[in-house]
């Protein structure tokens, strides 16, 4: 049973793997982007465990500006992936106009509420 | 008469507002005292303690207390800075005086002198019960001592008492100690223990007791012991004072004159102390001592000149105010280490003794606590003999304003890295796509 | 060129309905605002109630000020001595949206006072409202539903009553906010716009600033995505109308002062978080499963997603511990109240105590959506025929507002545009199917032919909304369910010829008598709906109740006792005095007296409240006592007794001695009542006969009749003749409606023992000379 799941899993990671090497680069470099946010996003909350809660409004802010931007990126991945059926009349320029204006609000109230 | 009276009231007009200043917070000693009488008589065998009132400067005015015309306020201004009355045995005044006026002249401010005697009546009664001050309910009651007497020629009923229980007050009775006992014949009367505006100045030795001297006793007095005063005073809230005898003959130029000698004690004094007594309690009667002021209370923060209209908490502050004391003639620096001020907001949140540089000046600094709401310097002193200070002086407390917190806490470094970085890689990416679309 | 000339009078069809139904826009944006302004013609331009002073005067503060004066401000004048952070307890949408008004309108000239501004403000915005109200009706089932929607929202009386020209509260633009924010969340829901989504924040920000009902917003959506997702409905457009909400409206959240940290701190909020990592591990799942073969998704599910929602667990569970360990499970006393309907009564009698937090009765059901209560069945049923997101999400909003409005009578509010959405969808598929089978039908008798009819039959719709007719609404909208498939705008054109013969089908089994009859019954109640939101705006709701009218046999009486009152003090008493009352006047005394209060309608400090009712239900030496300790100069009560005014303090009394005792346990309410019957006549306990209410209240209340009679409790108070030893009374308005005391100084002397039989002489010249107006006892 162990061996078959552990086979089954490989067969898996590489069915992913080849899977997802099939996206196209721009994608990729989202991908990467929001894996970034995320990556520090985990950091900070390691780093509040360790110190403590005391400005809280910057661990805010800093941690939601990172899962922010992942999310919005998120956003931006679903809507220009051409393999989505849903937002074929969605010129990808839009779509990255509305991810520059998200972006535009999170970043100012970020900003605000660091300090 | 009337003509005369009229003609010296339209003299008087011109003078008025001077007469209304003459009892003032800034001159509190009395000018115009009223003393009523029983009958004219007592105005000369009283003489030794008009005379030095009048020294003092003081204008008497003598009326016969069932005189018809008297009368304490004309146009609602009160005509007298304070009152005598040495009528024991009136039942009703003349004019358009009674009890509840002479009452309602105390509560605005103003003093009284009030003397009863035995068979005092129900007026002066009633007047010395609305001050806190109970008369022994006998008419014909009378306070004896058995040893501590006056030993005297004529006299054997021992109702002539020389008593030399005085109140410990300065303030009250003068710096200087009164050797000789003061001779007291009348009524005793007894305080409510809990009546915290009234003083017994003159107690009876623990071996007096009050009762009808011509009768036998037949049932326990009333009144006995130490707890029988019989002078007391009352400092009324608006500071008004007052001065209660049980005799009106103590004030008499024969009890001024004659010498005294206790019962039981070998020295005879050449004279008695009614006179110092008497003129001492006067003084302080009239506000010619113990007459604190406390002007300019001054507060702001350490470092700034002016006063805020509001403090932050935390805020260091310092705080003053100037006491003055009243020597009769003119405002002394008032010198003490016990004054306090409290930070108050429904409880003291600070509580500081005040220090002084001897020239009337209080202050003291302190740091606003970390809450904030309405909060009040209060200055609340009461000593005794004193006229008592209560200062309150509202000022609101806030908490940080927005841009007051700290700013840039190293704590919070990586956030604002992280934040930071962010932005960068969302601007980055932002104009690659712009480049890379605009080739 | 048959097919353009068909496209061309489809597009000239279109622009003329649009161009129509912009006109009945703007025409229903004018009866909006006109239909509120009923109490400014009766009475006068001023605010109303209690609340609105209070944000009354916050604006004038805003506007003499400027913004960061009003962000920091720390008002010493109300809650003495503790004085309240306005800046950080405030919901300040309103204000700060009334203060720009003002700016604006001055900055084009037009010196409008602030006043009249904070007066206009919410029938402007209930315009606003009933925009949004078509919009969402619009995305949800169609322009006619819209149309329709908006005129019922114009003159709901539910909203009429919260926003009449004066009734300044936070409630006149938070409606309009609620409707615009889930119109946004539809929006984005349906088109997958980031860009919808950033406005959806924005204008959930403006929510959050307005009003502490924006809980209900944060989880609302939430609910309505967990059932997207279980129905199997997980689409990306709600990935991306949910996820950006959350992030951006937590963090624009919490820029609020007075909601702060409890964006992330407190349960109102962790079902949104919660949803939050649901429909991330459902996008995952959705994404490996596009790009898996079907066989290899299945192992996926078996391994990485089992383990997946293992970790899933876990969370939930710490998630549910943290929550858990603190005592109120993190839920503030109003959430629970609502979650938990007899939490309130049982624990805080001061949110019980408030006529606006009891449960709502029957007939105020009737009284405030009136027919629109029978239409929400119908409309209901027209959203499942087809069931999309949007529709999905407004059942979802009726049900879950349903609730609320059972707990909180001041919750129908949020109830109003749900009942209007699906009135308006209910109302307009009815006539939809009427007129069709109308439509069909008249070419039969008359001969004419069908396509000129159809502008003008939509055009029906929208202008001639409203009503109820119950039983046909569920037959219709069954058959209706097919036809009404595709409301979509760019499908319209192609499926045109298909549905018009699908409906050309289907409806001939509605015969045309019965479509007539039932039209003509629609209109008939929509009349009558008409002619109860009129009513209602025009007699119910427009008194401003500070100023209080009463018509009997002998004409109209105005009672203007509490401005009268508030004059006085202002005029009267020093600037720094205290005045004490119950908190119910805490704002106006604050606005109209100037005057600081020890308490107000801002209800956040009990202990302080409880010590005001203590005070209040003490007997007047110890409440002398207290309001010394207070730096009380000023005791004002309201005493209806005199004309009948019902909601005054004596009615209110039970509440002060309960809100006391919770605090102070020496007041007990039995000691107030007579075998549990709250009396004020001579049965009336003598705790009761004792109290400073009552005494403060009835003090020379029988010299007015000889009686004493009490025209609100219908009785004979229990004590008469009494003198007031610790207060004096300094004003009673003409109407006896509000009674201002002062506190009398501490006495001058303190008087001996009292001997009646020496002082009965003097007493006798006392009371000769003062006159004859004493009470002879």
């Amino acid at each position: 049973m162990a061996r078959s799941t552990s086979k089954d899993a490989q067969d898996l990671f590489r069915a992913l793997w080849s899977a997802y090497s099939a996206t196209p680069t721009n994608l990729k470099i989202i991908d990467l982007y929001v894996m970034f946010a995320v990556f520090t996003a985990l950091i900070q909350v390691v780093y509040m465990a360790l110190v403590g809660s005391f400005p809280f409004n910057s661990f805010l802010s800093g941690v939601l500006s990172c899962v922010g931007t992942a999310v919005l990126a998120v956003c931006l991945r679903i809507q220009v992936n051409k393999e989505n059926k849903e937002f074929k009349d969605l010129a990808p320029e839009r779509a990255f106009a509305d991810f520059v204006l998200c972006n535009l609000v999170l970043h100012l109230v970020i900003m605000n509420f660091l300090g | 008469m009337s003509k005369l009276v009229v003609f010296l009231f339209l003299a008087l007009i011109p003078l008025l507002p001077l007469l209304c200043n003459s009892f003032s917070p800034e001159k509190p000693s009395d000018r115009r005292v009223l003393v009523l009488l029983d009958d004219f008589a007592i105005k000369s065998s009283h003489s030794s303690f008009f005379k030095p009132l009048q020294s003092r400067g003081f204008d008497l005015d003598f009326k016969l207390a069932d005189d018809p015309k008297i009368s304490l306020q004309r146009y609602g201004q009160y005509l007298y800075d304070a009152l005598i009355l040495f009528c024991p045995t009136i039942e009703r005044f003349g004019g358009s005086i009674d009890a509840a006026a002479i009452l309602d002249f105390v509560d605005s401010g103003h003093d009284l002198i009030v003397a009863a005697d035995s068979n005092a009546s129900d007026l002066i009664r009633e007047i010395a019960t609305e001050c806190g001050v109970d008369f022994d309910e006998d008419p014909a009651a009378m306070v004896v001592d058995h040893s501590g007497y006056a030993v005297s020629a004529t006299e054997g009923d021992h109702t002539l008492i020389a008593s030399d229980d005085f109140i410990k007050s300065d303030v009250i009775l003068g710096s200087k100690k009164i050797e000789a006992p003061v001779l007291f014949q009348g009524i005793g009367h007894s305080l409510n223990p809990s009546n915290s505006l009234v003083l017994k100045v003159l107690s009876a030795s623990p071996s007096a007791y009050s009762a009808n001297p011509k009768s036998k006793l037949t049932s326990p007095p009333s009144l006995t012991g130490s707890s029988i005063s019989l002078v007391s005073v009352v400092q009324a809230r608006n500071d008004a004072r007052i001065l209660i005898s049980g005799s009106l003959s103590m004030f008499s130029n024969r009890f001024f004159r004659s010498g005294v000698q206790k019962a039981g004690s070998p020295v005879k004094h050449e004279k008695s102390g009614n006179e110092r007594f008497l003129t001492e309690l006067s003084k302080w009667v009239f506000h010619e001592r113990g007459h604190l002021k406390a002007v300019n209370v001054q507060h702001h923060k350490i470092g700034e000149a002016d006063e805020p209209a509001i403090y932050r908490i935390n805020d260091d502050l310092e705080y003053s105010v100037d006491v003055y004391e009243w020597s009769g003639t003119s405002w002394e620096p008032y010198v003490a280490d016990d004054v306090q001020v409290q930070f108050y907001m429904m409880s003291p949140y600070v509580l500081k003794t005040l220090s002084t540089d001897g020239k009337g000046r209080f202050f003291t600094s302190f740091k606003v606590p970390d809450v904030y709401g309405v909060f009040q310097f209060k200055v609340e002193y009461q000593r005794l003999g004193y006229t008592s200070l209560s200062l309150s002086k509202q000022i609101p407390v806030r908490p940080f304003r927005h841009n007051e917190y700290e700013r840039f806490i190293p704590a919070a470094y990586p956030y604002y890295g992280a934040a930071f970085s962010m932005v960068r890689i969302s601007f980055s990416r932002i104009f690659a796509f712009v480049f890379l679309s605009l080739n | 060129m048959a097919a353009s000339d068909a496209s061309n009078v489809a597009s000239f069809r279109n622009a003329f309905g649009g161009v129509l139904s912009f006109f009945i826009l703007i025409l229903i944006g004018v009866l909006a605002f006109s239909i509120r302004l009923f109490s400014v013609i009766k009475y006068e331009s001023v605010i109303h109630e209690f609340d609105p002073y209070f944000n009354y005067r916050v604006t004038q503060y805003l506007v003499k000020s400027g913004i960061y004066d009003f962000w920091n401000w720390f008002d010493d004048r109300t809650w003495y001595p503790l004085g309240r952070v306005i800046g950080g307890t405030v919901y300040p949408g309103l204000t700060l949206t009334a203060g720009t008004l003002w700016k604006i309108l001055n900055s084009l000239n037009i010196p409008l006072s602030v006043e009249t501004v904070c007066v206009f403000t919410a029938p402007i915005f209930s315009a606003f409202a009933s925009w949004a109200t078509y919009l969402l009706t619009k995305e949800v089932k169609g322009t006619g539903a819209g149309l329709t929607a908006a005129v019922l929202l114009a003159m709901v009386p539910s909203y009429i009553s919260r926003s009449v020209a004066g009734s300044y509260d936070n409630e006149a633009v938070a409606i309009f906010a609620l409707i615009f924010t889930f119109y946004l969340y539809i929006k984005t829901l349906n088109t997958g716009s980031l860009f919808y989504a950033t406005l959806n924040a924005i204008a959930y920000f403006y929510m959050v600033c307005s009003w502490g009902g924006y809980t209900f917003i944060i989880n609302l959506i939430p609910m309505h995505v967990l059932l997207c997702i279980i129905t199997g409905r997980y689409s990306s457009r709600l990935y991306i109308a949910y996820a950006p909400l959350v992030v951006l409206g937590t963090l624009l959240a919490s820029l609020v002062p007075v909601v702060g940290f409890n964006a992330v701190m407190t349960s109102e909020h962790f079902a949104s978080f919660l949803v939050f990592i649901i429909i991330h591990v459902v996008a995952l799942v959705y994404y490996i499963k596009g790009i898996l073969s079907p066989k290899m998704f299945k192992v996926a599910v078996t391994l990485v997603v089992s383990v997946g929602l293992a970790i899933c667990c876990a969370m939930i569970a710490v998630l549910i511990a943290v929550v858990a360990s603190s005592p109120t499970k993190g839920w503030s006393g109003r959430s629970l109240s609502l979650l938990d309907p007899t939490y309130a009564s049982k624990y805080i009698p001061i949110i019980a105590s408030v006529s606006e937090h009891q449960p709502p009765t029957w007939p105020s059901y009737f009284m405030d959506i009136n027919v629109l209560a029978f239409l929400v069945p119908a409309g209901i049923i027209a959203c499942f025929s087809p069931l999309s997101d949007a529709s999905s999400f407004v059942v979802l909003y009726i049900v879950t507002s349903v609730y609320f409005s059972g707990v909180m009578v001041r919750l129908m509010l949020v109830l109003a545009p749900a009942a209007c959405i699906m009135s308006g969808i209910a109302l307009s598929q009815a006539l939809d199917v009427f007129t069709r089978s109308i439509k069909f039908q008249l070419p039969n008798l008359l001969g004419l032919s069908p396509s000129i009819d159809e502008g003008d039959a939509s055009s029906d719709n929208a202008v001639a909304p409203n009503d109820v007719v119950k039983t046909d609404k569920s037959e219709d909208t069954t058959k209706e369910r097919v036809s009404r498939k595709s409301k979509k705008k760019e499908k319209e054109q192609v499926e045109k010829p298909v549905s018009k013969s699908q409906v050309k089908k289907r409806l001939l089994v509605l015969p045309l008598e019965a479509s007539v009859i039932a039209i003509f019954l629609l209109i008939l109640l929509a009349a009558f709906y008409v002619v109860h939101s009129v009513w209602a705006a025009a007699e119910a709701y427009s008194a401003p109740s500070i100023v209080l009218t009463s018509r009997s046999h002998d004409g109209l009486h105005v009672f203007d006792d509490f401005r009268e009152a508030y004059a006085w003090l202002r005029h009267n008493t020093e600037v720094d005095d205290k005045v004490a009352s119950w908190w119910d006047y805490g704002y106006q005394t604050t606005a109209m007296a100037n005057r600081t209060v020890i308490v107000d309608n801002n209800t956040w400090n009990n202990t302080h409240i409880a010590t005001v009712g203590t005070a209040m239900s003490s007997p007047e030496k110890a409440a002398w006592e207290i309001f010394q300790s207070l730096d009380v100069k000023y005791v004002l009560v309201v005493f209806g007794g005199l004309v009948g005014y019902p909601s005054d303090d004596i009615n209110k009394f039970l509440w002060m001695v309960r809100i006391g005792g919770g605090v102070f346990p020496h007041i007990k309410e039995p000691d107030y009542l007579r075998d549990g019957q709250y009396r004020i006549d001579s049965m009336a306990t003598p705790t009761m006969l004792n109290c400073l209410m009552y005494k403060l209240s009835y003090y020379r209340f029988v010299e007015t009749d000889g009686k004493g009679f009490d025209k609100v409790r219908h009785t004979e108070i229990g004590k008469k003749y009494f003198k007031l030893t610790h207060f004096e009374e300094v004003f009673t308005t003409h109407h006896w409606m509000v009674r201002i005391y002062k506190l009398k100084p501490p006495r001058n002397r303190i008087r001996g023992k009292v001997k009646k039989s020496k002082s009965k002489s003097s007493t006798k010249t006392v009371s000769k000379r003062r006159g004859t107006r004493r009470n002879p006892f």
